[in-house]
């Protein structure tokens, strides 16, 4: 199957070569290519073979294969799916078991070093990472076992990326991510809590084309799609600017579309792509429906603080302080009867001086 | 309440001042097209353009003589502007949702024409075809 | 760490400890300056003591005869940035918002432009006063270590502040971070350095008049 070029499988399912020219043209658009680069994917990606993947799910919650598969089918994020081999998946694969396990080593082994590996869930350390496992072998196992043959990784969702929601504090399995177990392979982290399922397709456009990944950022992001904040991107940007916020959800500043910086929105520190990519097929997303971003494509978005609480407020209540003011009574009550004590001593050791002493000294 | 009575302000329909640069690409890739027989493309949704921008945008370029429609993988429509050989091209997924939007400058738009592989398939097909037929 | 994760360490655990700080300097100090005691002038008073010392700080709050002509600067750009810095601080909407976090009470804010305007302003004034202490021949020599320093923590939060809100120089999120930090820096250091008139001013100017009232020599 794998050796099939991408264009013939295609129109073996009826989609024509102006149908490809159509979803490329848009592909470059989402990824914020220059129109040129939309008739460049169409050249390399009409003749690219079909590579192989292989999905691994760890400790995930399947939202991430959800808001890929469940992308207003049939789609333009779908025709993806047809580009590739996805030859091991369990949440969609037919096969169970025995045979799954089975498709995925054949899968390996027929692919050696050419593969793309997608893993979505985060891997847990604790318990030698019985926390987890497929098959009776720990996800930890079986990462480093099929990420050996793999060519690239790609860290689908939070999760994978930066251990997301299972590494929330106190990250009780010891999850960790992706990029913390595999060192030696090239991995492109797409975050968000679920990843935006134009993101996950560009970044596979990309590799198809140009045989390599994407440029990323510091956080193993592509830079087309998380190279913005929310906030740079959002409609709701002149309200900020002109102080108008939403106080309650509400309230007059909640129906007139103003800012939610107040109520806790995360767009100012959030790199993603939903305000101009949007979701379910460019209806909406998180700001325009009323709700501030959670930040959910960064780093322990989960433990930065309430989701309603303003970026300027502090993101814990403040432990300490009733107790550094008892203990800064206490040392200034302490200092004070030292001083008094001091001054008591200095009070008892006084002599008086006569002018006779003077006198003396002056001799 | 129903959804739409729910009074939400969602974009503004100012004026950025970015659809008058949109304008100006556009005359110098015509000028290109005519000069080198190049054009170019240019991505709506890549520009930070208002609702209100596209609206002006569209009106300024106006309608020309021909209309394409398209039915690929959702349907798409391709207008000629008053200005010949530019193009204002839409794509919408099998939803209708528009997915892109580009203004082209060419003679033809790429898309219309058909690629030498199918028309070569096309041609196999019609042989054989004839070859039936007698 | 990346940016959002200082960002949360400076306003959580950093934010905690910075307070605490803050908190036991603050009370340590003026505890062991009010409870410092001074023996009960037994003498009849010349003034009415009371009246004397808020006579005082009145009279300090302006320059004395020719003294302004002397050095301007110090007035102008004295009163600008102290003003300034009094109207950022408790007057932008952001710091409002973490006041009511920290106590529950909160006040209008002044629009974000004003502040801006403000902001500049106390800022070039900070500059020229720094400047001039390091001109004038005179205030070079009696200057330490401490005010380099704590011009420098009193420069840095409203510096980066507006380098943040003005999304200048790095990414937001990492000024932001740095802003709170550089506050954090100062609320530690206040306690312990010449900054800490901001709680002691207007009571040793009180406590100056009133025992030069009592004695009959109106300060």
């Amino acid at each position: 199957m794998s050796d099939n070029r991408i264009l013939e499988t295609l129109a073996g399912q009826g989609i024509s070569r102006r149908a490809f020219l159509k979803y490329c043209a848009t592909l470059a658009s989402l990824m914020a290519l220059p129109p040129s680069a939309g008739k460049a994917f169409a050249e390399a990606l009409a003749k690219a073979p079909r590579p192989s993947v292989i999905w691994l799910p760890f400790q995930e919650c399947t939202g991430c294969t959800e808001s890929i598969t469940r992308s207003h089918s049939p789609s333009i994020e779908g025709m993806i799916f047809d580009m590739i081999s996805l030859d091991y998946q369990e949440t969609l694969m037919a096969a169970a078991g025995h045979q799954a396990e089975a498709a995925l080593h054949e899968a390996m082994e027929r692919n050696m070093g050419k593969y793309i590996l997608i893993v979505d869930g985060s891997v847990p350390l604790g318990l030698d990472g019985a926390y987890s496992c497929i098959a009776g072998r720990s996800n930890l196992e079986m990462l480093k076992e099929v990420a050996q043959g793999a060519a690239a990784i790609v860290a689908m969702g939070s999760c994978a990326a930066y251990g997301g929601l299972p590494k929330a504090n106190p990250n009780p399995t010891g999850a960790v991510a992706v990029s913390d177990v595999i060192k030696d392979k090239p991995i492109v982290n797409i975050p968000g809590c679920p990843p935006i399922p134009a993101v996950i397709t560009g970044v596979l456009a990309h590799y198809l084309t140009f045989g390599s990944l994407p440029e990323l950022d510091h956080l193993g992001r592509p830079k087309s799609f998380y190279g913005e904040t929310i906030h740079d991107r959002c409609y709701r940007r002149p309200f900020y600017d002109q102080g108008k916020f939403a106080k309650t959800f509400d309230d007059e500043g909640a129906r007139k579309g103003w800012c939610l910086f107040e109520l806790g929105c995360k767009g100012p520190v959030t790199y993603n792509a939903c305000a101009s990519v949007k979701w379910n097929g460019g209806t909406s997303w998180p700001v325009e429906s009323g709700h501030g971003c959670l930040g959910c494509s960064e780093p322990d978005f989960w433990d930065a603080g309430s989701f309603y609480k303003a970026l300027s407020m502090p993101a814990n209540p403040l432990k300490l302080a009733a107790g550094a003011a008892v203990a800064g009574a206490v040392a200034g009550i302490a200092i004070s009867v030292s001083n008094k004590a001091r001054k008591g001593a200095a009070k008892t050791g006084h002599e008086t001086t006569t002018l006779a002493d003077l006198e003396k000294h002056h001799e | 309440m129903a959804l739409p009575d729910i009074p939400v302000v969602a974009e503004t329909g100012a004026l950025t001042g970015n659809a008058r640069a949109v304008l100006g690409e556009v005359e110098t890739l015509l000028d290109g097209l005519l000069r080198t027989g190049e054009g170019g493309i240019v991505d709506i949704r890549g520009l930070p353009l208002s609702p209100g921008d596209r609206i002006w945008l569209l009106e300024q370029l106006g309608k020309g003589e021909v209309e394409i429609h398209l039915d690929i993988g959702g349907r798409s429509r391709i207008l000629e502007t008053a200005y010949p050989a530019v193009w204002w091209i839409e794509h919408c997924d099998e939803g209708g949702h528009l997915i892109s939007e580009f203004i082209q400058v060419a003679y033809v738009p790429e898309l219309i024409s058909a690629h030498p592989d199918d028309v070569e398939s096309g041609l196999e097909h019609l042989r054989n075809r004839n070859a039936d037929l007698s | 760490m990346n940016e959002l994760q200082f960002l949360t360490w400076v306003r959580g655990t950093g934010l905690d400890i910075a307070v605490a700080i803050f908190l036991l300097g603050v009370i340590w100090r003026l505890v062991e300056i009010y409870s410092l005691g001074r023996k009960k002038d037994l003498a009849a008073p010349r003034h009415t003591p009371g009246a004397s010392g808020w006579h005082t700080i009145v009279r300090r709050s302006v320059p004395p005869p020719g003294m302004f002509k002397q050095s301007p600067v110090t007035y102008v750009g004295g009163y600008v940035f102290h003003i300034g810095l009094a109207l950022i601080v408790f007057f932008f909407a952001p710091h409002i918002k973490l006041i009511e976090g920290l106590l529950g009470i909160s006040w209008p804010g002044l629009p974000s432009q004003i502040i801006d305007l403000v902001t500049v302003v106390t800022l070039a004034a900070m500059v020229v006063v720094l400047v001039d202490r390091i001109k004038k021949p005179v205030k070079r020599f009696l200057s330490t270590f401490e005010d380099w320093f704590t011009w420098a923590v009193t420069f840095l939060p409203v510096l980066t502040g507006w380098l943040a809100v003005q999304h200048l120089l790095l990414p937001y999120t990492t000024m932001l971070a740095l802003h709170i930090l550089s506050v954090e820096v100062l609320l530690v250091v206040l306690p312990f350095t010449k900054l800490f008139h901001a709680f002691t001013v207007f009571g040793s100017r009180w406590y100056n008049g009133a025992v030069n009232g009592h004695k009959g020599v109106p300060v």
